[in-house]
């Protein structure tokens, strides 16, 4: 019951973020001074020409009509067009969409792969020089810029060894597309060249991200498995004589594990957003490199459609974290 | 996610078709690959029309006459001829009677018709060059091979912009229409056109690939190419190296020397080396105190450091170009030397300046170094004769939507005049004639004596008297200082040593891809 | 937790002396204050400290070496002298940023968690609208909006940092408000203000310090960021993330260039990073590193 009333009023909460968030971006990517009109009119256009496309467009408006029609849209399931492109931005999000996600899998994928083993590690061998390096390590993962990680592992691994491409998902178009994953993609069409194209592209940009993720996911599994490993239970298993390795995996790992499940949660809905910045170094053409772009061509419908995205993802994934800790650890339902 | 979920279905009904068909893309031996520094987010060719998206404009579609080499020369291309009638208001165009659309059909005067009525319509891209001369209705298909333009005033360019009627398909296009969108959200995912090439994939995230029309009238010669793919790919050096690499063949040719120097040492790439008509310049906001000051802007003009730029940050692979008429464009005004730097001089003239000296804000184009390293040069020279100047970095965008705003205009913006069509007006009238104030006059300049040569210029047909009517009036804005004119770009394309026949041509930036093969 | 007010700066000395016995959070506070000292006597201790502002075309990406240790940018100007001045920047704006933040986010969170009444749950609901939004995203729409420059960046991460606090601040005053010295002094009739201030402020204190060290670290990389995207200071500002962006169109070749910015801004955000751990360790026992042994 309580579980269900958690969800339902989660899920009402959904709306007025929603709203509140399309009119805080709405009045944010209109007080911008880019004239989105006069880029759209090109560097040509005449001062009649402009005013009257922004009649058109319905820019001339005062904010708050301007405002009431766009909700009106979207009540409607209508996000507008982009200016530029003339398409629903609901098909230009979704577009991109398949990109993001495909490079959201792959870093946390990786970034548990890499985090859960050494926070486990770490736990159990705590204090040891093992354990410092480890946190050193931990540390540093969180405090390297971005950006600049995959500049510097674009220098190693495209320009000096010239093992992987620099930027982009796949040379030229790829596999055909039927998810719009191009891993899965090729897979699915048993095409082995674009598979192994589309790992090499992803691999850089999927371990810039990874690195910081799996520093966050070391810790907390650490955190937990400390937590697990110092109770009770599990030094009356031990007493019980059940091997040491069976005791590892099986209750601490599983008990350990809530903490890390909900870092990962919450890192999968960061990088769905739209992984801003890193996008924009490899040029992956996903949701975080079309919102700097919309952005930065005041494209308001595009802003405020990825806005809206990201915030939905946001609770959404945040509610999905609640419910499975409500799964995994009954005591935490309040 | 809705839409990703009932997408796996239907693509895998769509891909078995597809493979039944095709066993599998076999990557045309013959596919060149050019890597664009901008996006493609439309196919549209009525709607944007920047340099940087020029490809679709010259590889899907044809116009009436084209643009071809170095100087512009304007060949027939849709249209066999045409004549002018002795009022100068009327144009007639005799078109060729074996064009053929992508999709088969034969191109008609119709439409022709129906494209300049879509491009008055959507009020975009190439619209302002022809709505001061066309009203919407004031064309019309004589019979279905002669187009008939009745002009608003006698205009001296508009040959030169009948290239830009881009012609589409009025058929096909008007089939997709949406609520009387002439066909805008089609067009832009969608080619409609006669142009030598025609669209196989398109992702507005990605680019396009588009394979040779066979069936195009102006025939092809012996050696072509059979793909073109063109990729987006933002980043500066990932394009240098992608071409060093051999993962590129070609890629826009307005780079720094830093970069040409880098092309030059690899065995891969080949430079072609060209004069282009693209003047880089500080564009001067000349209605606002201190700088609609003569004095004042005479200072700015001598405290640039002309040489110091050109020859240790440009290395010298640029011509210094007096004026803002490219050099070897006629009008420009010959034995002009170009102001001096020298800050004793500049200092003489800013002691004339009345009115109270303040900072000066130079906006530059983010992405673009050439601008910051230019406003930096600037900076450090303008401090010595007790300027302040503040550098604020924006995207294109951004910048040149605040230059159309006279109130948000930076007092100077650093950036080059393209050339949109091959006439002394493309620089000189549209930006510092008062009848583009509020347009193109970003530099909001404004003199009867100037304007006057401009307004005959524009509608006198006799070429000796509009040179010289250029040559005087850009005299004038030179002597008023109104800019800071540094060079006329080079355009060093940078293409696989494996390209031939590229056909440079400074309307199109060597885009035009129906001449070039593999050698 | 629930020491009053009064052994509030008594323990001020103890926490020093458990800190300086903490080797990595040592190293981190160490960090931390070469950042400072750099910043301090950058005039002095640059080799070429006319170079943030004057161009040298002729001696343009030098590789490091005797005359310039670091090697220098595209206009010829040392990176090891531009570095300095830069740490003066990352400072200004991670201290203003946080600062800011800080004093929006903590009064609200203290008020919406004291009173628990409409107006507090409109007060975390507007946070929680701001928290929806990828940081970043928000901050470059904020930052393109006024245009670039420091104090827009500032502005812009204080804009989208104050829910973290107000967040933070409010959970920490609700689990406080029911301890029974909280209770206790409302019952001896003491006013809102007085036990906000007096006596649930200094008893969250401890929580706010440490997400502050950690906080300062998290706001210099999204800064780093946005002058990273050209969004923040204009040239020539010696700005660490635009020398970054500088540097990559001189890649392979200029492999310094982006070299030393990318490490400073790691191991300063390192430094706050590792002193908020140990800030953690000591003020907050209840995710204490090490744990209980068994």
């Amino acid at each position: 019951m309580k579980r269900l009333e958690l969800i339902l009023s989660r899920l009402l909460w959904l709306v007025p973020t929603l709203i509140g968030l399309g009119v805080i971006t709405f009045l944010i990517s209109h007080v911008i001074p880019t004239d989105p009109v006069a880029i759209l009119a090109g560097e040509n256009a005449t001062a009649e020409q402009i005013a009257a496309l922004r009649r058109e467009l319905g820019f001339d408006r005062p904010l708050p009509v301007q405002l009431l029609a766009y909700f009106q849209d979207l009540l409607r399931g209508d996000m507008g067009v982009s200016l530029f492109s003339q398409q629903p931005i609901a098909e230009e999000l979704a577009t991109r969409l398949p990109a993001t996600l495909e490079l959201t899998f792959a870093a946390v994928l990786l970034a548990s792969a890499i985090g859960i083993p050494l926070g486990v590690v770490s736990a159990l061998r705590r204090n040891s020089a093992i354990d410092h390096a480890l946190r050193v390590v931990t540390v540093s993962g969180l405090a390297i810029p971005s950006f600049w990680l995959a500049i510097q592992l674009q220098y190693l691994f495209a320009m000096k060894v010239g093992i992987a491409p620099l930027n982009g998902r796949i040379d030229g178009f790829g596999p055909e597309p039927l998810t719009g994953m191009m891993i899965l993609d090729s897979l699915l069409q048993a095409d082995w060249e674009s598979l192994g194209g589309a790992l090499r592209h992803i691999a850089l940009p999927a371990i810039t991200l990874a690195l910081p993720a799996a520093a966050t996911i070391a810790r907390f599994t650490r955190a937990g498995v400390l937590e697990v490993v110092t109770s009770n239970y599990v030094l009356y298993e031990c007493a019980m004589g059940l091997p040491g390795a069976l005791v590892t995996w099986k209750y601490v790992l599983r008990n350990a594990l809530i903490s890390t499940v909900t870092q990962i949660g919450l890192i999968f809905g960061v990088l769905l957003s739209g992984a801003v910045v890193v996008e924009a170094v490899f040029d992956w053409p996903g949701l975080g490199a079309f919102a700097v772009i919309s952005i930065i061509q005041s494209d308001h419908r595009a802003v405020m459609g990825f806005t809206l995205w990201a915030g939905a993802i946001f609770v959404i994934v945040n509610l999905i974290v609640d419910v499975l800790h409500t799964l995994i650890d009954p005591r935490s339902t309040r | 996610m809705m839409p990703i979920s009932r997408r796996p279905l239907l693509g895998l009904a769509a891909a078995a078709a597809a493979t039944a068909a095709m066993p599998r893309e076999a990557q045309a031996a013959n596919r060149f690959v050019y890597a664009n520094n901008s996006n493609f987010d439309t196919l549209d060719p009525h709607v944007v029309f920047d340099t940087a998206r020029v490809a679709v404009r010259l590889n899907f579609y044809d116009g009436l006459y084209r643009w071809v080499d170095n100087p512009p020369k304007l060949i027939p291309w849709l249209a066999e001829s045409h004549e002018v009638s002795a009022d100068g208001l009327e144009w007639v165009f005799k078109l060729r009677r074996d064009v053929k659309f992508h999709d088969g059909s034969l191109m008609t005067a119709d439409d022709v018709v129906y494209s300049i009525e879509r491009i008055l319509a959507l009020n975009l891209g190439a619209a302002p060059l022809f709505r001061p001369l066309l009203e919407p209705g004031a064309t019309t298909a004589a019979d279905p091979h002669t187009v008939r333009f009745r002009l608003k005033e006698p205009s001296a360019i508009f040959g030169s912009l009948v290239p830009d009627i881009t012609v589409v398909n009025a058929k096909l296009v008007k089939r997709n229409e949406r609520d009387g969108d002439w066909g805008r959200a089609w067009l832009a995912r969608n080619v409609a056109g006669t142009g030598s090439f025609r669209l196989r994939r398109y992702d507005p995230a990605v680019g396009f690939i588009a394979q040779r029309f066979p069936d195009h009238f102006a025939g092809w010669g012996p050696k072509y190419l059979d793909e073109i793919e063109f990729r987006t790919v933002l980043e500066t050096n990932t394009r240098v190296l992608g071409m060093i690499r051999g993962d590129y063949h070609g890629t826009d040719g307005y780079m720094t020397p830093d970069q040409i120097d880098r092309f030059r040492a690899s065995d891969t790439v080949q430079i072609l080396e060209q004069e282009s008509m693209r003047v880089f310049h500080f564009c001067i906001h000349n209605d606002r105190a201190p700088m609609n000051d003569i004095h004042f802007r005479k200072a700015l003009v001598h405290a640039f450091d002309y040489d110091g730029f050109i020859n240790d940050v440009l290395k010298g692979s640029v011509v210094r170009n007096p004026t803002i008429i490219p050099n070897n464009m006629w009008g420009a005004p010959p034995g002009i030397e170009g102001y001096k730097f020298d800050l004793e001089l500049a200092k003489a003239e800013l002691a004339k300046v009345k009115a109270p000296l303040r900072p000066i804000t130079i906006g530059t184009l983010a992405g673009f170094s050439e601008t910051e390293q230019a406003a930096s040069v600037f900076q450090a020279n303008l401090r010595k004769i007790g300027i302040e100047a503040r550098i604020e970095s924006a995207p294109w965008p951004t910048v040149s939507s605040r230059m159309r705003n006279k109130d948000q205009q930076y007092d100077m913006v650093p950036y080059w005049k393209s050339t949109y069509y091959a006439d002394p007006n493309n620089w000189l009238g549209e930006l510092y004639g008062s009848r583009y104030l509020g347009g193109g006059n970003v530099s909001y300049y404004s003199n009867p004596e100037v304007d006057k040569r401009i307004e005959r210029a524009l509608v006198s047909t006799d070429q000796e008297e509009r040179q010289r009517l250029n040559e005087e009036a850009a005299r004038l804005v030179f002597d008023d200082a109104a800019g800071v004119w540094i060079y006329n770009t080079k355009w060093f394309g940078p293409y696989s040593k494996r390209i031939a026949g590229i056909r440079f041509c400074p309307v199109g930036s060597g885009q035009d891809m129906r001449w070039a093969h593999f050698a | 937790m629930s020491t009053s007010n009064s052994g509030f700066l008594a323990g001020a000395a103890d926490i020093g002396r458990r800190l300086l016995r903490d080797r990595a959070a040592l190293l981190g506070f160490a960090l931390i204050l070469l950042l400072v000292l750099a910043a301090l006597f950058a005039p002095w201790l640059a080799t070429h400290p006319t170079d943030v502002y004057e161009i040298h075309t002729a001696r343009r990406l030098t590789p490091p070496g005797a005359e310039h240790w670091l090697g220098t940018d595209r206009m010829g100007a040392d990176i090891y002298s531009r570095l300095l001045f830069g740490a003066r920047i990352t400072i200004l704006i991670a201290v203003i940023a946080v600062g800011t933040a800080v004093l929006i986010g903590v009064p609200i969170g203290l008020v919406a968690g004291y009173y628990r009444n409409w107006f507090s749950d409109l007060l975390m609901r507007l946070s929680d609208i701001f928290l929806a939004v990828p940081q970043i995203v928000l901050a470059i729409a904020i930052a393109q909006t006024l245009g670039p420059s420091i104090e827009n960046v500032i502005l812009a991460l204080s804009a989208t940092y104050w829910p973290f606090w107000a967040r933070l601040v409010y959970a920490e005053t609700r689990s406080v408000k029911n301890e029974t010295f909280v209770e206790a002094a409302i019952a001896l009739g003491a006013s809102a203000p007085r036990v906000m201030l007096l006596h649930i402020l200094p008893n969250i204190a401890s929580a706010i310090i440490v997400r502050t060290s950690i906080g300062m670290g998290a706001t210099i990389l999204t800064a780093a960021a946005l002058g990273f995207l050209g969004l923040g200071a204009p040239p020539p500002t010696p700005e660490w993330g635009r020398t970054i962006a500088e540097s990559r169109e001189y890649l392979p070749e200029a492999w310094w260039y982006a070299l030393a910015p990318g490490i400073a801004i790691f191991l300063v955000v390192m430094g706050f990073n590792l002193l908020g751990d140990g800030l953690r360790d000591i003020l907050d026992p209840r995710i204490r590193r090490g744990g209980r042994e068994p």
